[in-house]
């Protein structure tokens, strides 16, 4: 029996007359692979942005690694961003001044306290040693997006989110970073949710929910 | 990392930069400038000060009893060992007349008195003498009187008796009448305007008081008091007395000029420096105001860059709160790039702004000023308080932010 990581009860979203999501009840156990599709404006941000403490739901319940994330006040969500989530958008959210290591090294010094030696192991390991002192500018976007999943990961969260963290990236890149993610959940066992429209990468999940305009409307297990 | 992160942003956006270290460098110099004149501006508008109005007003002495000082004397005080301090000098004769005027009568005060005297003294420079000298504030409605029955009246009296320039008056003491051409209505702001006034010669005659003088009013250059000018002379050493003496103090002036004045006591105007001290209070605080005003706009400019690069930076800042930066986290970067630059802005601002006040000091005041050491500390203080006030919009608008709108995926 395993745990479960997120859980929630009747959680929505509703902005004005628009109800991106409409009441939800889901559990993610720990260390689960989960896969969230459906169509574009169907709610898979706003679900992730919740779960991720970076938006505040409308009604319902939401914990989160046992921390109940309606009690939190703004800093207090900053803080659990900081300790439990690691987050990869779409687009490369790099601070664009800073260069890869030092844009890992950012997450550490929100966190605790930045350690250049750990941020280029971590650059090493997405194979990015090459790359160090590149600016994102001069980085291609697969590059980009490992240096964020480097970021996400460093300070070793419970739980990493991913908006289709692969939507810009071709098909080789998409590969690369998929098996770099399952290589590093082997070790880390963090929980994952990911945002996507593409099947292929969603079968890298255990799980995969389908979401039609805020509604949790089926769900699918994978073998193997 | 803090450093790291602010250095990094300054190398990205030079312009952006400069912008607001330009911004806070004009509030820092324009605050040095005001501050640094202010003092020097104090010190000689109480010397242009000086040059106008008496100072120094020679009375009878109570001692000697006579009641009145001579005319014939007048000319030494052009002889006196400060002569070339004395910036003018004018008698007063006063007397109570019935006034009256078109049938209209009171009672008032007649002041004979210089116009504008030409004085000729053996041995000196000629010169004019009289209230146009030493009054250049008066105001005269029409002209001043150049004939002997020619007359000013002052502004309040003149209203009373519904007299203007070009009307006549009769001034009668004792049974002895005379009639005056009104050339002028003269506005002063005080006592004046309450009064006749008539060459001195006329009234002399008409008060029956020939070659005499109630009290002469004089204007000296004289420096300012310090603790050695406020000790009694009569209790100073011989060398202290002299150079008591051989300083233009306003006392030692009046000493000065009482010693050529037959039976006369003179007395230093306190009025007149202690409304000049208030003049220079009003200076004081018309700059201070200035300074505020150039802080206040040099400190919006600043805000209006940060916010114009608030809102291109909106991403970065969104990234940060969404990786877990909290309030303190993200404020500690944007205030720490404001001081930094408030730093250099406040150097660069002190240094410009010295330049600023010795161009000032030199085309205004022709001379040439040592600035304060405490000048260094208030460019920088005032350049922090720019930075301080500037950030506090743009601060707040970036705690705003909300991640999730900017970095819609
Ligand atoms: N800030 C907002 N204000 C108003 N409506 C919003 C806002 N954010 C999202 N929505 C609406 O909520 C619904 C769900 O949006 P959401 O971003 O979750 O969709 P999505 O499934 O992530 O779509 P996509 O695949 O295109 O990213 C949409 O109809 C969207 O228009
Ligand atoms: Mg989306």
């Amino acid at each position: 029996m395993v745990e479960s990581i997120i859980e929630t009860n009747g959680l929505t979203r509703s902005y004005g007359d628009i109800c991106a999501l409409k009441p939800l009840d889901l559990q993610v156990p720990e260390g689960e692979w989960l896969s969230v599709m459906g169509h574009s404006g169907s709610g898979k941000s706003t679900l992730m942005n919740l779960v991720g403490g970076l938006d505040r739901p409308t009604a319902g319940s939401l914990r989160v690694g046992g921390e109940d994330l309606l009690a939190l006040s703004e800093d207090g969500l900053a803080r659990f961003r900081r300790e439990f989530v690691g987050i990869i958008f779409q687009q490369h959210h790099m601070v664009p001044y800073l260069t890869a290591v030092e844009n890992v090294m950012l997450a550490q010094y929100f966190h605790s306290v930045p350690d250049e030696a750990e941020a280029r192991s971590a650059l090493e390991r997405v194979g990015l040693g090459h790359r160090l002192k590149n600016r994102p500018g001069e980085l291609s976007g697969g590059e980009q997006q490992r240096v964020c999943i480097a970021r996400a990961i460093i300070n070793s969260p419970k739980l990493l989110l991913g908006d289709e963290p692969t939507g810009n990236l071709d098909h080789k890149s998409t590969v690369m970073v998929m098996e770099l993610l399952k290589e590093l959940r082997a070790e880390e066992r963090f929980t994952v949710i990911m945002v996507t429209h593409n099947q292929d990468v969603a079968a890298w999940g255990d799980r995969t929910i389908y979401l039609d305009d805020g509604v949790l409307v089926r769900e699918e297990r994978m073998k193997s | 990392m803090l450093f790291r992160i602010i250095k990094n942003s300054f190398l990205k956006r030079p312009k952006a930069v400069l912008l607001v270290f330009l911004s806070i460098a004009m509030g820092a110099a324009v605050a040095t400038a005001f501050l640094g004149i202010a003092g020097e501006i104090s010190h000689k508008m109480a010397l242009e000060l000086r040059s106008y109005g008496a100072n120094i007003l020679l009375e009878p002495s109570a001692a000697q009893g006579g009641g009145f000082l001579r005319e014939d004397d007048l000319p030494k005080i052009k002889t006196v060992f400060w002569k070339y301090n004395i910036t003018g000098f004018t008698p007063y004769l006063f007397g109570v007349a019935d006034i009256s005027a078109g049938g209209k009568k009171e009672r008032g005060v007649i002041s004979g008195t210089w116009f504008a005297k030409q004085l000729e003294v053996p041995g000196e420079d000629s010169s004019v003498q009289g209230i146009k000298g030493i009054a250049p504030w008066w105001d005269v409605q029409g002209r001043w009187p150049e004939d002997a029955d020619e007359a000013i009246v002052g502004a309040t009296m003149a209203k009373r008796l519904g007299v203007v320039a070009g009307k006549e008056l009769d001034a009668t003491v004792g049974g002895r009448t005379r009639r005056f051409h009104v050339v002028g209505v003269v506005t002063t702001g005080g006592y004046e305007e309450e009064q006749l006034f008539a060459p001195l010669i006329t009234v002399q005659s008409l008060l029956q008081r020939q070659g005499k003088v109630s009290r002469v009013l004089v204007s000296a250059l004289t420096v300012p008091m310090d603790d050695f000018g406020k000790k009694d002379p009569a209790s100073m050493t011989k060398e202290e007395y002299e150079k008591w003496y051989c300083t233009a103090y306003v006392t030692s002036v009046a000493k000065n000029v009482e010693e050529v004045m037959a039976g006369s006591r003179a007395k230093p105007i306190w009025q007149i420096a202690s409304a000049e001290g208030s003049l220079l209070k009003k200076l004081n605080s018309v700059m201070l105001f200035l300074t505020v005003l150039a802080l206040v706009s040099s400190a919006t400019a600043v805000s209006t860059s940060l916010m114009a690069s608030m809102s291109e930076r909106s991403p970065e800042i969104a990234l940060m709160k969404a990786v877990g930066a909290d309030r303190l986290q993200i404020s500690a970067i944007f205030v720490g790039e404001t001081l930094i630059i408030s730093i250099a802005g406040g150097v660069v601002g002190y240094l410009l702004g010295n330049q600023l006040a010795g161009i000032i000091s030199r085309t205004v005041f022709n001379s040439t000023i040592a600035s304060p050491l405490w000048l260094f500390p208030t460019a920088i203080i005032s350049a922090f308080v720019v930075a301080i006030a500037g950030s506090v919009v743009p601060l707040r608008r970036a705690l705003l932010i909300e991640p999730v709108r900017v970095l819609k995926g």
